[in-house]
């Protein structure tokens, strides 16, 4: 009888070397492994881009606390947190939110949230104190959004425990109205991704807040304790697998400056098994209506598509980008929304942990992704544990380039395995125009190799001088703002929305821009990156194009289009009006 | 076997001379004669019985019971061949004459004849209750490999074959073959209760169990051998044990098993295989370099520690033990698939595609290579309409006609059809692949995209189901797989 037990260990040790069969190690995140990709020849075409550190010299001094700084007990003290690029004040110049941790043996004295006005000088002023938005815990995210429509930019933070609704005042200060409004939790949560979204288009501001583990301090496992707290064999902290899934929530706003939790009625409530993180809400199916996507960590990501009546439907799986192209789950974390192939259509990409390759999903138009990170050569950078990210146009050519953050979430290992550190570069993906990617070092500038264990990040234009800046959220460090010293004459516009029957911050507009015989789309969101919110004056490079198109897909349905609106400019479109003048550009220094 | 023996050939014949007294539609003789005839043919008198039958059938050629007899009385005599061509005369004269087609069935049946299958298909039509026959097709279809068509005959022979062990062996290999562990291990189980002594009947039982993934069913049947254990009932104890998650266990009796029979190559296999799944890698490599000690030769040691050398990222020892392995057996896919596959861990891709191409060189038709070849390509970013795509696409067809049950070729494959916008040979591929391994994920995910982007959305909700169930389970796999960890001289849970 043909019965041996031979051919059963051959086939394992088959198993073994399997491409497919992913990492062997035991660990609790995601064992999705990627193969990097061989790099090609550099293309020696030049780059216009080049950041420099600046955050010491413009006063961002402060370290962003967030857990232990050799050793991390719990998993709590390594997510990290994100940052926001807003202008509080309107004053037309873009200010700094920044989130902050605490440590597990008690608060140090420098640990809080941070408001930085801008000096308008390439400097900014710590105004945290005043505004009243200083607080110690482990925050996580951060969303901006009008919620009260009142003409001033409101903040939502989430939080291991509770979340907070800061209203803006107007004046320069901010009430925690999170009770108020019933945004408070009976009982501790872990919030983790949030977004403010108009789902069902009555001109008010909903939120969305994914959680990202049920965690307790009594009853977290700690490191080495089962087989979900090691890597590669050293004892780490646990999770999030073998933790808890997070419950994701959607809670209406009332029109009356309340919420109400619908989670359940709008069908957010039957996703029970992801680790959610990062949330973006756009309109990617073009329906007119903003669809949320949650990138999670170890589980599928979840795109819910709007059905029109209060309720969504998960259809990540289906659509394409929940997993990876080989069908298992990776550790997504931060999120880009961008128009990377120029077809007019809002793409993703998306953070994943290292040994595995950040996704980039190209959208048909109608919701349906195609996991392109392979053919665009992303796929050539595995190294790193990456986080924030942006498709934006580092150097206005046009094509919106992408960045990303990176660090460790273990900061023992790299003294057992030097091979991972725990604070390493940032990383540039130049777009080459032919939905090819190039990933730059050095040539984007010092600040981009500079090592630092980073997590949130946001786009902006701090000094109003018409390119794209980046704030980044560094843990235990402070922070870095990486100013664009952009060389060469390349064209842009940017675009500031202000919704009239649409929600007053104009949040799940989608903007197309036609320049120099291209289309671009981009999206207004509320958070994006990794947990971080955006510069909300969308800026679009122009390249050699003296003037562009401009068509607002308002959020409410309205349709508008601006013709051949000169370059170099911002443009403040109010929804009916068409273009209004602009705050902050007239009196910049 | 089911091979008739002389005395139950005596048996026969008198049954089939009780069947020929029945009456018969194309029977024209005399009762008389042909009662003088069966009286020869019962007392086993054939060379009587051959000479009342010659005038009989000149005077009525076309009786068929008369060939029929004559066919029988043959049989007798050993005369296998005048007996064959009397019992086809009979059975042109009657086509569904009874026993004309026994005879026939039962002569070609005992030379293994595959010309028996349709007399005993006919004969089952006009018998569909007939043990006898179902048994005789059942064997016969299993010698032709045919397990398919072998089962259900096996299954309506009911208890003909609980004293028969071959026969046994054979409706439980073609239960395996049909991946019906269960069934093959309740089949087996007869075998075992024929010769409850016999320990090589016990180590099959227990092979089909762990098959059937009921290690507490292997442990039990083993039970008996532990008193005085062989290696290789050690051996499927330990397996036993580690699908039973009782890997200390495991990790002893493999021990135990290496101790008794050193120079037995599987042992240090399994003993890799367990260090391996438990993150142990390096008492796996000092185990498996004791192998090599005891076996110099055993390419598939090297092989094995190479493989773990891997995982411990030392990659300069796991080249050199691949490049042992391949000198030691060059016909082995697996340390020329290992080459490259060391290359990729290294994520050098480049390397990895060349190291492959240039065992394929030497062997150009191995499946393993080509899809690795494939896969290489697929993963360094071949587009569609490049020749580069083209070598991955013609790569990973000719992988999968080479060996259509390696399911990494047919992923390769799909997947290479999904980007060239061949939906329905992607989708196809994929069913291929989940037929011979259901929990393939990324067969089943590439299933979904390829429906999807088909339009053929009917199936997809039981699909996501699908899907979700086996990534929990991968997951609870996963994390129940490095529970234990594998330490030096003994074992500990962690």
């Amino acid at each position: 009888m043909p019965l041996t037990r031979r051919s059963f260990v051959q086939l394992s040790i088959g198993s073994m070397l399997s491409t497919s069969a992913g990492r062997l190690l035991a660990q609790g995140v995601s064992p999705h492994k990627a193969q990097s990709m061989a790099r090609p020849p550099a293309s020696g075409r030049p780059f216009n881009a080049h950041f420099v550190d600046i955050a010491s010299a413009a006063g961002l001094r402060a370290p962003v606390i967030y857990g232990g700084v050799e050793n991390k007990k719990y998993i709590l003290e390594s997510t990290g947190c994100g940052c926001a690029f807003f202008d509080y004040d309107n004053d037309g110049w873009i200010d700094i939110f920044l989130l902050c941790g605490t440590r597990l043996g008690g608060d140090p004295p420098e640990a809080t949230n941070r408001l930085y006005k801008n000096n308008r000088d390439g400097t900014f002023t710590d105004v945290t104190e005043k505004s009243g938005l200083g607080a110690v815990g482990w925050a996580s995210g951060v969303c901006v959004g009008d919620y009260n429509n009142d003409g001033f930019e409101d903040l939502f933070c989430t939080y291991f425990g509770q979340n907070r609704l800061y209203r803006n005042n107007g004046d320069g200060t901010f009430t925690d109205v999170t009770k108020a409004v019933g945004l408070w939790n009976d009982q501790p949560r872990w919030g983790a991704g949030c977004s403010f979204v108009d789902y069902n288009r009555d001109g008010h501001l909903d939120l969305f807040v994914s959680n990202y583990v049920r965690f307790s301090f009594e009853h977290a496992p700690v490191p080495g304790e089962n087989s979900n707290c090691n890597w590669k064999g050293v004892p780490v902290e646990c999770g999030p697998r073998g933790l808890p899934t997070g419950r994701h929530s959607l809670y209406r706003n009332n029109g009356d400056g309340t919420f109400t939790d619908v989670s359940q009625q709008a069908g957010i409530a039957k996703a029970t098994e992801s680790y959610g993180m990062t949330v973006v809400a756009a309109d990617f199916d073009e329906d007119g209506w903003p669809d949320i996507f949650v990138a999670c960590d170890s589980t599928p990501s979840l795109l819910f598509m709007n059905n029109h009546d209060g309720t969504f439907r998960e259809e990540g799986v289906v659509r394409g980008v929940s997993l990876s192209d080989d069908g298992m789950e990776q550790a997504g974390m931060g999120v880009g929304v961008g128009d990377y192939d120029l077809d007019g259509h809002l793409d993703l990409f998306k953070t994943h942990f290292a040994e595995d390759a950040n996704g980039l999903y190209h959208n048909d138009g109608k919701g349906n992704f195609d996991d392109v990170t392979r053919a665009a050569r992303i796929g050539v950078e595995t190294r790193y544990i990456c986080w924030g990210a942006g498709i934006v146009d580092l150097d206005n050519d046009g094509h919106p380039d992408i960045f990303m953050v990176t660090g460790n979430v273990y900061p023992e290992v790299e003294r057992k395995l030097p091979q991972y550190p725990n604070k390493t570069p940032r990383a540039v993906f130049r777009n080459l125009g032919n939905r090819i990617f190039e990933e730059l070092g050095q040539e984007a500038g010092p600040a981009v190799t500079e090592p630092h264990c980073s997590r949130g990040c946001a786009f902006g234009d701090f000094d109003n001088d018409g390119d794209v800046d980046i704030l980044i959220v560094n843990l235990n460090e402070p922070p870095s703002l990486l100013r664009n010293d952009l060389k060469g004459k390349q064209n842009w516009i940017k675009v500031k929305l202000e919704g009239v029957k649409s929600n007053r911050s104009a949040i799940g507009a989608r903007v197309l821009v036609r320049y120099g015989g291209k289309v671009q789309s981009q999206a207004m969101l509320s958070q994006s990156s990794f947990y971080s919110s955006n510069d909300p004056r969308l800026h679009f490079g122009l390249g050699a194009a003296g003037s562009a198109d401009i068509e607002v897909y308002w959020p409410n349905g309205f349709h508008e289009k601006l013709k051949g609106i000169p370059a170099n400019q911002l443009v403040t479109v109010r929804e009916g009006a068409g273009i209004v003048p602009s705050r902050g550009w007239a009196s910049k220094k | 076997m089911l091979r008739v023996s002389e005395k139950l050939a005596g048996k026969v014949c008198v049954a089939l001379v009780a069947v020929l007294l029945l009456s018969c539609a194309y029977c024209q003789v005399p009762a008389s004669e042909v009662s003088a005839i069966s009286r020869a043919l019962q007392s086993q008198d054939f060379s009587q019985a051959l000479a009342l039958l010659h005038p009989a059938l000149q005077k009525f050629p076309a009786d068929a019971r008369l060939w029929a007899m004559q066919g029988t009385a043959y049989a007798g005599e050993g005369h296998k061949q005048d007996a064959l061509t009397s019992f086809s005369t009979a059975l042109k004269i009657s086509p569904d004459y009874l026993p004309a087609l026994q005879g026939a069935a039962q002569i070609e049946f005992d030379d293994a004849n595959p010309a028996a299958i349709p007399i005993l298909e006919r004969l089952l039509r006009l018998r569909p209750v007939d043990p006898t026959g179902h048994a005789m097709l059942a064997v016969l279809q299993y010698q032709q490999g045919n397990c398919k068509d072998a089962v259900p005959h096996f299954e309506k022979a009911g208890a003909l074959f609980d004293s028969r062990a071959s026969a046994l062996h054979a409706y439980a290999t073609c239960l395996v073959k049909q991946k019906k562990f269960e069934q093959a291990s309740k089949v087996f189980q007869r075998a075992v209760a024929l010769y409850p002594d016999d320990r090589r009947e016990r180590q099959l039982l227990a092979a089909i169990q762990l098959m059937a993934h009921q290690p507490r069913e292997a442990l039990a049947t083993l039970q008996p051998t532990q008193d005085n254990p062989d290696a290789e009932s050690l051996e499927l104890t330990a397996t036993a044990y580690e699908d039973s998650r009782e890997t200390p266990q495991a990790v002893a009796t493999l021990r135990r098993a290496i101790l008794l029979d050193p120079r037995n190559l599987n042992l240090y296999l399994d003993f890799a295989n367990i260090s391996s799944a438990h993150d142990s890698f390096q008492v796996g490599v000092d185990v498996v370099s004791d192998g090599i000690a005891q076996l110099p030769q055993a390419a598939p040691l090297y092989l094995a520690r190479g493989v773990l050398y891997v995982q411990l990222a030392q990659y300069d020892k796991a080249e050199a033990d691949f490049e042992s392995a391949h000198n030691l057996d060059p016909r082995q896919s697996l340390s020329s698939a290992a080459q490259g596959l060391l290359a990729a861990q290294k994520d050098d891709l480049d390397r990895a595609l060349s190291t492959v191409q240039a065992k394929l060189a030497a062997k150009p038709k191995d499946a393993l290579l080509l899809y690795l070849q494939a896969d290489f390509l697929l993963q360094k970013g071949a587009e569609p309409g490049t020749p580069e795509f083209q070598l991955a696409l013609r790569s990973a067809r000719q992988a999968v006609a080479l060996q259509p049950t390696l399911g990494g070729a047919r992923t390769v494959l799909a997947k290479l059809y999904l980007q060239a916008g061949n939906y329905a040979d992607a989708v196809e591929q994929c069913r291929k692949a989940l037929a011979h391994d259901p929990k393939d994920q990324t067969a089943l995910y590439h299933l979904i995209q390829g429906l999807r982007k088909s339009g053929k959305q009917e199936e997809i909700p039981d699909l996501l189901k699908s899907l979700a169930a086996l990534r929990k389970e991968a997951a609870r796999e996963q994390s129940q797989r490095y529970q234990y960890k594998v330490v030096e001289d003994e074992t500990q849970s962690q």
